[in-house]
């Protein structure tokens, strides 16, 4: 699916650093429409830096971030959110007190379609008829996985091309981890891409069309889920298997 | 969910049913009506030209409720915006330096250089977070007030600058306190209106956000620097616009009406209204200016003739004396009310719903951390066996 099309998001040497101590070393990445893409590494490799890269919060030092084809290096996060990149964020950040409801508007901040935001409204609602039902609760107050499925809801109201996930199975029963990619495979199927971060090498490769493993801010490994599930090396490191 | 009886509950029902307009309409028939009262003789004038400081204190209250409440950046300094605009007025329109400005080039040119002001201190410091930022603007407020005091060529220094003329308004000669009332309030309901405005439009949503969490309002596409930015600059321009009303209005301004103490108290009156909410601002506003007033008054004047002359002389000396000089001790009461409500009422007089919220209800994040904590205990006790 790819080298036809101009990838939608994409990392070209990129360089980063927190003061003096180098983050990302010459990395990259390209995200294609339409893409599930996976980054595992284990800690300190500079996932999360690489998530904070894509929205803006951290800036490179050296090399470009491209989305659409065009840099976006000195673009700020509310402008890259309003053009397209959505985010669930680690550990959800819902507004706690706010409802259910309130939270999904948020999300849809950027939008000035009321029509739109009422379809979409809809269409989350559908996905998940559970936040449907707690619609007027507060955040705050619901479960684990249903503040997951808000937080997914959220991201989906700025009809994004792209959502990046941070995490999205950490804290969560282990029956909800299953639900919980199994519902990333569905936003996907509605056209959206993913970029994702997780530990949970085995089930993220399974739904991922692509994946790369960091190491000390590194790409080390970068393949197709089915390279990535069969590589030797992966295997032992992070699939848990001798 | 099952509806609870008793005397309270019922009065409660009942209240919430009276639409909040109403409330708004039977406050300000209130208002309007004091100068009337005082022009009947019903009540001394002593009462009206404390509405008129009650009033100017409502719009700072307000003003300084804009990024305080419903922001959540606590400036420790607000007073400065005021003093800004108290003296610009006072400076252009007074025998000082002979200048004689017309009204509404003053007012408004008080409103923007506060906003001016409010943009430079925003500009570098609406980075900091929290204690910090409290800190600066405390500094900001002392810096403003200093230079006032020793900028003695154009300010008079603590001398300050007296014979301020009175404001002409479409050929009216505004003179008398009824006069004065009236213009205040003209532009406090035109403040409360257009904050009422603001409060529900996109930005207002945004602003709770960033107060509620800065991170995850950026994540739904808000751009915080320059919303906290504009929250600033509109709060100081209504400080400014007060502080030219307060000019006029005073005749007389030197640097010891805007000390420290001064921003304290509009904080107080902020929070004892309840962050984030326009009748909470100005309810807490009028209370505290006015409680002082009446507390003085109830003891130096209605105790006294309610008990009658003899009463009171055949008390003893000691008791006389207190109650004249009770007023002393009205900063007192005030402070324990300060306290008795935040003990007992967190979320303030007239809360806003969000913010009683986030002051009744347990922080689910908080819960977390802390259950991380716990977890995070245990495993590194692991650790260690292993």
């Amino acid at each position: 699916m790819e080298s036809t099309q101009s990838p939608l998001l994409e990392f070209r040497h990129v360089r980063t650093h927190y003061g003096r101590i180098e983050i990302l070393k010459d990395v990259n990445y390209k995200v294609y429409e339409g893409e599930i893409v996976c980054l595992l590494g284990g800690n300190a490799s500079g996932k999360s830096t690489t998530m904070k890269t894509v929205l803006g919060i951290v800036k490179p030092t050296e090399g470009e971030v491209l989305w659409e084809g065009e840099v976006v290096n000195n673009v700020r996060t509310s402008e890259r959110i309003r053009r397209g990149i959505a985010t669930v964020p680690e550990n959800r950040r819902l507004f706690p007190h706010l409802t259910v409801l309130e939270n999904l508007e948020m999300g849809a901040y950027t939008r000035t379609d009321a029509e739109g935001i009422r379809e979409d409204l809809e269409k989350v609602y559908e996905l998940f008829p559970r936040v449907h039902e707690r619609r007027s609760q507060r955040a705050g107050t619901l479960s684990g996985g249903e503040q997951q499925m808000v937080a997914f809801g959220r991201a989906l109201m700025s009809r994004p091309r792209l959502v990046i996930m941070d995490e999205p199975s950490m804290g969560l029963a282990p029956a909800l981890v299953d639900q919980s990619f199994e519902t990333i495979q569905s936003i996907n199927e509605q056209g959206v891409s993913v970029f994702i971060v997780e530990q949970n090498a085995n089930a993220a490769l399974s739904i991922a069309d692509r994946g790369y493993v960091l190491q000390t801010g590194q790409v080390v490994i970068e393949g197709t889920a089915g390279e990535l599930l069969a590589n030797e090396e992966l295997k032992r490191a992070y699939l848990g298997e001798a | 969910m099952q509806e609870k009886t008793g005397v309270w509950a019922t009065a409660r029902r009942f209240f919430g049913r009276v639409p909040r307009w109403a409330y708004a309409l039977a406050a300000l028939a209130l208002a309007i009506s004091v100068p009337l009262l005082e022009q009947a003789d019903l009540i001394q004038t002593v009462w009206l030209r404390l509405g008129i400081r009650s009033l100017v204190y409502v719009l700072l209250a307000m003003g300084l409720n804009v990024v305080m409440g419903e922001t959540g950046l606590l400036n420790l300094g607000y007073i400065a915006f005021f003093a800004v605009g108290s003296y610009t007025t006072a400076i252009f329109s007074s025998p000082r330096l002979g200048y004689h400005v017309d009204f509404w080039i003053l007012l408004l040119a008080s409103t923007g250089l506060a906003m001016l002001a409010g943009l430079l201190i925003g500009l570098p410091t609406l980075r900091l977070r929290g204690d910090y930022l409290a800190i600066v603007t405390l500094g900001f407020g002392e810096i403003t007030r200093i230079t006032f005091n020793n900028w003695e060529s154009v300010t008079n220094g603590p001398g300050g600058i007296p014979q301020i003329y009175r404001p002409m308004i479409l050929g009216l000669k505004i003179d008398k306190p009824g006069e004065f009332y009236y213009l205040v309030l003209i532009f406090v309901v035109l403040v409360a209106i257009m904050l009422t405005n603001l409060k529900s439009s996109r930005v207002g949503r945004a602003w709770n956000a960033l107060r509620e969490d800065e991170i995850a309002a950026e994540h739904s596409g808000i751009h915080g620097t320059s919303l906290k930015l504009l929250s600033m600059v509109i709060s100081a321009g209504i400080a400014g616009l007060a502080g030219c009303l307060f000019a006029y209005y005073q005749q007389f301004i030197n640097p010891t009406y805007f000390e420290f103490l001064q921003s304290v108290l509009v904080v107080c009156m902020v929070v004892l209204g309840g962050m984030g909410s326009i009748p909470g601002a100005i309810a807490g506003a009028a209370l505290l200016d006015a409680l002082p007033e009446f507390i003085r008054q109830a003891f130096s004047r209605w105790l006294p003739d309610l008990l009658g002359e003899q009463t009171m002389d055949s008390l003893p000396v000691a008791v006389q004396n207190f109650f004249i000089e009770f007023d002393r001790y009205r900063m007192l009461i005030v402070g324990l009310v300060i306290v008795v409500m935040v003990i007992f009422r967190p979320e303030g007089i007239l809360p806003d719903s969000l913010w009683r919220r986030e002051v009744r209800e347990e922080d689910p994040r908080e819960v977390e951390k802390t259950r991380q904590k716990l977890f995070d205990f245990d495993e590194g006790h692991q650790d260690l066996e292993a």
